[in-house]
C-alpha cells in the first residue's frame, strides 16, 4: 500500500488550474515519489499524492511520522532528496530543481501563527503584497474574509489565539497563492475555540476553492476538514481516501485503529465468515484472499450491541451524553469496547455481545 | 499572578528601602553639589573639560558601534549559519569577558613591548610594532573586551525567535536576506540596544585601559587631577554622571515599550548555508578569538614563564592580594545580596509603585562610574566632620562596591523572591507555624540558587574592579587588580603576567558558573 496514488476520477485532468469567483487561481498538486533524508535518516520515503485543484487534503499521522517535513518540502523550506513536486504544470522541486520558497506561490499557516510581532495586523497581512497596486484594499478585503475587519491597527500581541490564527490565514491568502498549507493550525487553541475556528476556516477555504493541505495528528480534525485524507506513518503515506472510505475500508489494521477506535480480534476464516470470541462475523478480505485459515479482523465499537444476561461482564461505563461506551470482558478474558445509545447497563452486569454491522475487514493472521 | 490584596509590608522594609535609595543616590548628588560648592571658575573648568568629554564620547560611541557590529555579527554567524564548530566557538567568543579591560590592555602593551610575543614574532620579519597609545588602540582593545555584552543577549534572542517568522517571510515573497533585515533584525532591536547601552556605560566609566593607553578621557582627568585640581576633577565627574544619565534616558526612550514577548522556548533555527563565504566567516571568528583571547593570554603567559624561569616572580607577593581579593569580593557579594533582597521583596511581592522607583535608583548606581563613586566617598569622608576615620577603611570600600555593583544582584534577587510564590508560602504556613522553620526549610532552599548567582555576579565584578579600589583601599591592602596595576606601573611584566593569569583564572571559573551556565541557551543549543 506504500505510496498508493489517490484514486479520484478528476485527478490529473484539470491540473492546469481553474479560476474561481473570488479571484483566486488555484492549481493541482502532484507529489511523485518524494523522499526527504535528513542527516542520513529517511524522514519521508517516496510519498506520492495527486491532488485535484480546489481539494482539501488532510495529512494525518502520529507525531514524528514526517508529515510536517513533507509539508515543508512543498513550501520549499526543506529540500527533497529525490522525487518531485509539481504545482499546476510547474515542477517546483525535483532532483535538479529547488524553487526557493519566495517563488513558489505557496501560502502557509504555522502552528503558532508566526505573526510578525513588530508589525500591526494590517502590515502583517500586506507583507506579502509588496508591489501590488491597491495592497491596502486587498489587505482589508482578506481581513474581512476572516472576520477580522477593523483589527488592522492592532498589534499581534493584543490578539487572542483564535484571532491570531485568523490573521495568519488572511496573511497567507492575501497574495493569492496557488496552494495553501496549514501546519497543525488549530493545535495551539483550546478545545471550544478550536472547533469554531476550524469550521470558519473550512467554510472559507471551501468558498475560495483553493487547493489545501492540512497537517494534523488529530483524526477527528483530519476527517472534519479533509475531503481526502492521507494517512502517514514512519515517513510513508499508507492510504489515501475519503474519510468514510478510510474508516470502512482501512488498508491495514494499523490504519484501521489509527483513524478510529477498533477492536482487533483473531479467529479462523471459513466460508466468508471469521469465527471470533464474539461469534461468527461476516468478513471481507482487504488484500487477496489468503491460503491460511487464520485471520484477524477489526470491529468498530458501534458495530456491537449488548443484551442483558450472558457470559460477558461490563467492567467500565463512560457516559458521554450522546452515547455510552462500555468496556466488556468476554468469557475468554479478552476485552472489547461497545458504543451504545442507551445507558442501560452498569459495572458488573452480565451481558451478551452481538455484532450488528454489515461486515468487518479481515487480514491473514 | 497573585496580587497581594491589601497586604502591607512591614514598616522596616520601607525604612530600609529609603535608606538604600539615599545611599545609592548620595555619591552622585554629592559630586554635583560639591562641584558647585568648590566654586572656582565654573565656566572655565567646564570649558577645560570639553576636550576630555569629546574624547569620552568619541571613544564610547565608536566602541559601542563596533561592539554592536562584532557582537551581532558573531551571534548571527554562530547561531544562524552552518559554520563548522559553532558550538565550541560560542563558548570561545565569550571568553574575553574574563579579562578585566585594564589587564587586557596591559597584556597587549606587554605583547608589543621588546621581549613580548608580538614584538618577537614581528621581529622575525623585521617589523617593530608601534607603542600602543591613543584613540585607535583604545577603541580596538575596548571593543575586544566588550562585544560579549552584545553577543550574549543577541545570541539568546536569536535562539528564541521562532524560525517560522523568517519562513513566513520567505513564503510571502522575501529572499533570505530580505527576511533577515525585515523580520529578524527588528526582533533583535531591544537586545542590541541594551547590549550597546551596557558597552557605552562600560566605556564611559573605563579607567584602567585608557590610562595605560594614554587616551585622555574624563576618567583620566578625574584621576590625575583629584588631588591637585579638585574643581576640575569634580566638574569632570559631574559631566560623566550627566552623560551616563542622558544615555540611559535616551536608550529607554528609543527602546520604547514595544518589548517583544520573551519566550522561554528554544528553537533550532534553520541554518543558513555559508557556501563559499564559509572560510571568510571562519577567519573572522578566528581573528576575534585570536585578539580577544589568544594574544593577551599568551602575552601574559610568555612574561610569566620568563619570570618564573628567571626566578624574578615573587609568588609570596601574590598570596595576600589573592586572599584579600577573595575576602573583599565575598564580603561585598554577601552585603549586596543582604541589602538588596528586602527591596526585591517589596518590588515582587508587594508590587509597590514607589519601590520600583527605588529599584531604578539602585540600577542607576551601576551607571555611575566606580571612579566617580570612589571620588565622592573619599571627599565625603574627608570633608564631613566626624566621619573622617572611615576613609581608607574596608567598610567604605565595601560601601562603594555595593553601590556600584548592587544592581547586578537586583535581577537575581527578584528571581529568588519569585521562586517562593504566594501560593507556596500560604500552603507552607498551613503546614508549619514557625516562621523561622519555614525560612530554613522552604524559603532558603528555593531562594538559594538565585541568590548565589546574584552574589556571584557581584563577586565577579568586584574582583575585576580597579579605580575604586585604588582610591579607597586601606593603605597596604592590595588586591589582585591593584597588584597587577602596580606591577605594570613598575615595569615588572613577569609579575603582571602571573598576577594577570591568576586573576583571569579566578574570573574564568566564576564566569563559567555564572554567565555561561545561565545563558545555557546560547552555549548548549
Amino acid at each position: 500500500m506504500l505510496g498508493r496514488v489517490l484514486t479520484n476520477p478528476l485527478a490529473g485532468s484539470a491540473r492546469a488550474g481553474r479560476t474561481l469567483n473570488t479571484g483566486h487561481t488555484t492549481a493541482g498538486l502532484w507529489l511523485s515519489e518524494a523522499s526527504v533524508h535528513i542527516g542520513g535518516n529517511p524522514i519521508v520515503e517516496s510519498a506520492s499524492l495527486d491532488i485535484t485543484p480546489g481539494t482539501i487534503v488532510s495529512l494525518l499521522g502520529p507525531s514524528g511520522c514526517g508529515k510536517t517535513t513533507l509539508l515543508r518540502s512543498i513550501a520549499g523550506l526543506q529540500r527533497l532528496s529525490s522525487g518531485s513536486i509539481t504545482v499546476g504544470d510547474v515542477v517546483i522541486a525535483s532532483d535538479s530543481v529547488h524553487l526557493p520558497p519566495e517563488q513558489r506561490r505557496v501560502g502557509m499557516v504555522f502552528q503558532d501563527g508566526a505573526l510578525f510581532p513588530h508589525l500591526s495586523v494590517a502590515d502583517n497581512v500586506s507583507f506579502g503584497l509588496r508591489g501590488w497596486a491597491g495592497s491596502s484594499d486587498r489587505a482589508n478585503e482578506v481581513l474581512a474574509l476572516v472576520d477580522m475587519a477593523g483589527f488592522g491597527d492592532r498589534m499581534p500581541g493584543t490578539l487572542s489565539g483564535g484571532q491570531r490564527q485568523r490573521v495568519a490565514l488572511a496573511r497567507a491568502l492575501a497574495p493569492q497563492p496557488s496552494v495553501l498549507l496549514l501546519d497543525e493550525p488549530f493545535s495551539a487553541l483550546d478545545a471550544g475555540l478550536r472547533l469554531q475556528v476550524r469550521r470558519d476556516v473550512k467554510k472559507l477555504i471551501t468558498q475560495i476553492g483553493i487547493t489545501t493541505i492540512v497537517v494534523t495528528h488529530d483524526q477527528e480534525e483530519a476527517f472534519a476538514l479533509g475531503e481526502q485524507v492521507a494517512v502517514m506513518s514512519q515517513g510513508a503515506i499508507h492510504q489515501v481516501g475519503a474519510p468514510n472510505d478510510l474508516y470502512e475500508n482501512p488498508a491495514s489494521p494499523w490504519v484501521a485503529t489509527f483513524v478510529g477506535e477498533g477492536i482487533g480480534l483473531a479467529g479462523s476464516f471459513e466460508g466468508g465468515y471469521v469465527s471470533t470470541a464474539i461469534g461468527s462475523l461476516p468478513a471481507r478480505w482487504v488484500s487477496a484472499s489468503p491460503k491460511t485459515a487464520g485471520a484477524s479482523v477489526i470491529v468498530r465499537p458501534e458495530q456491537l450491541v449488548l443484551t442483558a444476561g450472558g457470559s460477558a461482564e461490563v467492567t467500565d461505563v463512560e457516559y458521554y451524553g450522546h452515547d455510552v461506551r462500555y468496556d466488556v470482558t468476554l468469557r475468554d478474558q479478552s476485552n472489547v469496547s461497545v458504543r451504545s445509545l442507551s445507558p442501560e447497563f452498569k459495572v458488573g452486569d452480565r451481558v451478551d455481545v452481538n455484532f450488528v454491522g454489515t461486515s468487518v475487514p479481515a487480514w491473514p493472521a | 499572578m497573585a496580587v497581594s490584596h491589601g497586604r502591607v509590608p512591614p514598616r522596616w522594609m520601607f525604612g530600609h528601602a529609603i535608606v538604600l535609595a539615599a545611599a545609592f543616590l548620595l555619591p552622585g548628588l554629592f559630586v554635583l553639589i560639591r562641584t558647585v560648592g568648590l566654586g572656582g571658575d565654573l565656566v572655565e573648568t567646564l570649558g577645560d573639560s570639553l576636550g576630555p568629554l569629546g574624547r569620552t564620547i568619541l571613544l564610547s560611541t565608536t566602541v559601542s558601534v563596533s561592539a554592536v557590529v562584532v557582537g551581532t555579527g558573531l551571534a548571527w554567524l554562530l547561531v544562524r549559519t552552518d559554520l563548522p564548530g559553532r558550538r565550541v566557538l560560542r563558548v570561545l567568543v565569550v571568553l574575553p569577558l574574563v579579562l578585566p579591560s585594564f589587564v587586557g590592555a596591559a597584556a597587549f602593551l606587554a605583547a608589543v613591548a621588546p621581549g613580548g610575543p608580538v614584538h618577537s614574532v614581528l621581529g622575525v620579519i623585521g617589523v617593530v610594532p608601534p607603542r600602543l597609545s591613543g584613540l585607535l588602540p583604545s577603541w580596538q582593545i575596548l571593543t575586544l573586551f566588550t562585544y560579549p555584552y552584545v553577543f550574549l543577549p543577541v545570541a539568546a534572542r536569536l535562539l528564541a525567535i521562532p524560525p517560522s517568522l523568517e519562513e513566513s517571510a520567505r513564503l510571502l515573497g522575501r529572499t533570505g536576506r530580505q527576511a533577515f533585515f525585515e523580520v529578524t533584525l527588528p526582533q533583535l532591536r531591544s537586545a542590541i540596544l541594551s547590549g550597546g547601552l551596557l558597552v557605552f556605560l562600560y566605556t564611559v566609566s573605563e579607567f584602567g585601559a585608557v590610562q595605560l593607553l594614554r587616551y585622555d578621557t574624563l576618567t583620566r582627568v578625574i584621576y590625575s587631577s583629584r588631588l591637585s585640581d579638585r574643581p576640575t576633577s569634580f566638574a569632570s565627574a559631574s559631566i560623566l554622571i550627566l552623560l551616563a544619565v542622558i544615555v540611559v534616558l535616551v536608550e529607554r526612550n528609543v527602546r520604547g515599550s514595544a518589548r517583544v514577548n520573551e519566550r522561554s522556548e528554544r528553537f533550532t533555527p534553520a541554518s543558513q548555508p555559508l557556501g563559499r563565504w564559509r572560510a571568510a566567516a571562519f577567519g573572522a571568528v578566528g581573528v576575534v578569538i585570536l585578539f580577544g583571547v589568544a594574544v593577551p593570554v599568551s602575552s601574559l603567559t610568555v612574561w610569566a614563564w620568563r619570570g618564573i624561569v628567571g626566578g624574578r616572580v615573587n609568588f609570596s607577593r601574590l598570596v595576600m592580594p589573592a586572599i584579600n581579593t577573595a575576602f573583599v569580593g565575598t564580603l561585598t557579594a554577601a552585603v549586596a545580596v543582604a541589602v538588596i533582597v528586602p527591596l526585591a521583596v517589596l518590588v515582587v511581592r508587594y508590587r509597590l509603585r514607589s519601590s520600583s522607583a527605588i529599584s531604578a535608583v539602585v540600577i542607576a548606581g551601576f551607571a555611575v562610574p566606580g571612579l566617580v563613586i570612589a571620588l565622592s566617598l573619599v571627599s565625603f569622608a574627608v570633608n564631613t566632620p566626624g566621619v573622617g576615620w572611615i576613609y581608607q577603611t574596608l567598610p567604605l570600600l565595601i560601601v562603594a562596591y555595593v553601590i556600584h555593583f548592587g544592581a547586578q544582584a537586583m535581577g537575581a534577587a527578584e528571581d529568588a523572591v519569585r521562586a517562593v510564590p504566594d501560593k507556596l508560602r500560604e500552603s507552607s504556613q498551613l503546614l508549619e507555624s514557625s516562621a523561622l522553620v519555614r525560612a530554613r526549610r522552604v524559603d532558603a532552599p528555593l531562594m538559594r540558587p538565585s541568590l548565589l548567582s546574584g552574589g556571584g555576579l557581584v563577586l565577579l565584578s568586584t574582583i575585576k574592579e580597579l579605580p575604586a579600589t585604588l582610591l579607597l583601599a586601606p593603605i597596604g591592602f592590595r588586591t589582585l587588580a591593584t597588584e597587577v596595576w602596580g606591577s605594570y606601573e613598575d615595569g615588572r611584566f613577569a609579575q603582571v603576567g602571573v598576577g594577570g593569569l591568576v586573576l583571569i583564572s579566578l574570573s574564568a571559573v566564576l564566569t563559567w558558573f555564572l554567565v555561561l551556565k545561565r545563558s545555557e541557551a546560547v552555549v548548549a543549543a
